[in-house]
């Protein structure tokens, strides 16, 4: 494990990070998965573990076992290709989303590899249900490549141990 | 006065005049909506099946310790479960005895005693009242311990790993209850050596739909495939005829449990719904020749013991790199209200399985199935939307039809008991669903074959 140097909030690495969060909630409320996409590596681990209550003799909340999304590039690349066919109904029509993102929280492991935590709160609207809100955390690992920063590992950590939105049709 | 069911307490009609009778007509496959949307028709079901019947309440691998606690539903109500100190498993309505609070308010619990946090009433692992706040100040005749402990679950049965409880002494055992269904469990759950165990624990969400689209789709509703999840289709991660995965057979088990196989995957080399070879001589070790020759011939198997646990053994891919995975899920389809769902949905496991078939088999499970798997997304758009549309009086004027391949004569030949038919599409395990759900409406002792 290598040791994790704060970075300073409006240091050009946190900018580069709060920025690349920024536009990602923006590809994500605009529907712009296959660009989404573009900015993940090839060997991105993305998993949002299940969370249960549990006093703390009894084990963590969140299981280390049994995940909401459990994903490689290929699997990510299979929901974004499926909601481009005629037949994704539980995207059609598409949620309405707005993920916010705040308390970004950076910092440097190596060189190239900076870890971020920040808090989300995102809302759904879909057809005339009452909107949806589903609250975390994530954190992330980013690698500057030659195009840019991507996304390595995101590890999604819900509030709600029972989910009260009736799919995981978006993305966190 | 209304009319009443013939020896029992239960009228027979709905306030409006409606006859019970009339809400499913299994011969003629016709389905009331209102059995979806209807506050009152939810009421009669939970008097009438889900506070009487067997209900699952968890897996035994949940808690392995003594002092292991689960807190669960049962018919609406709060339960624990909890591992004592003999091992045994006992389970209790959730709430004191003095003022009625929850003596255990989380998901799960290591527990030396319940003690509760209102006035500090304290129970031991096996339910027993052993201490209250000032017993000083109590006199004999207002204060016997031994009658205060905790309300136990009337009846708790196990099978195969799966603890189940009923608030009915009047119900027959578990294993009753199940009836030839355990010979279909055992394909799932008896296979191997040391049986399954839950694979971390159960991810729960809540869906705005009636239990009964859950679970009349997982009695052997195998045509909605092409349909509903047509986008797997367009993936090219099923085959595309669409009549492909029409072979095999509806099963009819005893008491309203249904379920249906599937041949697997047009592959020379697959056999034993694709689980690894190691697992081949658990089979043959632990199921009859009947039981081995369903499990090698078959990919799929997915059905509901009756009224509201599913099970499917399946195998799929949830991704373009990874080979077809198998999984095995049980689901719960616990109904908080006529048109609210709570489920949860169980991964397992058989306990010998490696580490490279745990992670393959969990996470072909997440990507497919669970709240965010891409089949299953799909199934709760179209749960909901039927439910919502159920709700309206003028909708409710016309039946919902069920009706395919009534026709189909009788498989004399399968290998399971109860009654089978050949080809995995067709309505008779739907209508036996709720010609089941029927007899309990209006029966004394629907569990009297």
């Amino acid at each position: 494990m290598d040791a994790l140097t704060p970075v300073s909030v409006g240091s050009a690495d946190h900018n580069l990070v709060a920025e690349w969060l920024y536009r990602e909630a923006m590809l994500f409320d605009r529907g712009d998965m296959n660009a989404w996409l573009a900015l993940v590596e090839p060997d991105i681990q993305y998993r949002m573990p299940v969370r249960r209550s549990a006093t703390p003799g009894a084990g963590g909340d969140f299981s280390t076992l049994m995940y909401h999304f459990d994903e490689s590039h290929s699997s990510l690349t299979a929901r974004i290709k499926r909601l481009g066919t005629e037949h994704a109904w539980a995207e059609q029509p598409a949620s309405r989303t707005r993920h916010l993102v705040s308390n970004v929280l950076v910092h440097r492991a190596k060189e190239d590899e900076l870890h971020a935590a920040s808090a989300f709160i995102l809302t759904r609207g879909r057809d005339d249900d009452a909107i949806d809100i589903l609250s975390g955390e994530r954190e992330d690992v980013f690698r500057k490549t030659e195009t840019g920063l991507k996304l390595a590992r995101r590890l999604i950590l819900i509030d709600q141990t029972v989910l009260k939105t009736y799919n995981l049709s978006v993305f966190f | 006065m209304r009319a009443m069911v013939e020896g029992t307490g239960f009228s027979a009609r709905l306030a409006d005049g409606t006859s019970l009778y009339d809400l499913v007509d299994e011969k003629r496959g016709r389905i009331s909506r209102r059995i979806y949307a209807d506050p009152e028709v939810f009421e009669l079901e939970q008097e009438r099946l889900f506070r009487r019947t067997w209900s699952f309440l968890a897996h035994e691998s949940e808690l392995p310790e003594p002092g292991d606690v689960l807190t669960r539903d049962l018919a609406g109500e709060p339960v624990l479960l909890v591992r004592g100190d003999d091992g045994k498993v006992r389970a209790f309505l959730n709430s004191c005895r003095h003022r009625g609070m929850r003596v255990c308010r989380t998901d799960r619990a290591k527990v030396k005693r319940f003690t509760c946090p209102y006035h500090g009433w304290t129970y031991s692992r096996a339910g027993a009242l052993i201490a209250v706040f000032a017993e000083d100040l109590y006199d004999d005749a207002h204060l016997n311990k031994a009658e205060l402990g905790l309300v136990p679950v009337a009846q708790l049965g196990s099978y195969r790993g799966l603890i189940f409880g009923t608030w009915s002494g009047d119900v027959p055992p578990l294993e009753t209850f199940l009836g030839n269904m355990k010979f279909y469990l055992d394909l799932y759950l008896g296979r191997s050596d040391a049986g399954t165990e839950v694979v971390g624990v159960p991810q729960v969400w809540d869906v705005d739909a009636n239990w009964k689209f859950a679970a009349d789709n997982f009695t052997g509703d195998n045509f909605h495939i092409y349909s509903a999840h047509g986008s797997i289709v367009d993936l090219g991660l099923l085959p595309p005829d669409p009549m492909a995965l029409s072979f095999g057979a509806l099963v009819r088990a005893e008491g309203g449990h249904v379920l249906h196989f599937v041949p697997g995957p047009p592959d020379p080399a697959f056999s034993h719904f694709g689980v690894p070879k190691e697992f081949v001589p658990h089979i043959e070790r632990n199921l009859n020749p009947a039981q081995q020759d369903l499990v090698k011939r078959h990919g799929y198997s997915v059905g509901t013991v009756f009224p509201n646990l599913s099970f499917m053994q399946v195998i799929v891919q949830g991704d373009f790199e990874s080979p077809p995975t198998p999984f095995l899920s049980f689901r719960l389809w616990q109904p908080l209200s006529a048109t609210k769902t709570r489920i949860s949905s169980y991964l397992l496991i058989e306990k010998e399985a490696s580490s490279a078939y745990r992670e393959a088999s969990s996470s072909a499970y997440v990507r497919t199935f669970g709240p965010s798997g891409i089949f299953e997304q799909d199934d709760m758009e179209n749960w909901k939307d039927c439910t919502r549309v159920n709700k309206g009086k003028i909708a409710q004027r016309h039946f919902l039809h069920h009706g395919m391949n009534m026709q189909a004569p009788r498989d004399e030949s399968f290998p399971g008991p109860g009654e089978a038919w050949p080809g995995s599409y067709g309505e008779r395990t739907q209508l036996a669903f709720y010609g089941e759900w029927q007899r309990w409406l209006t029966e004394a002792a629907p569990w009297t074959r």
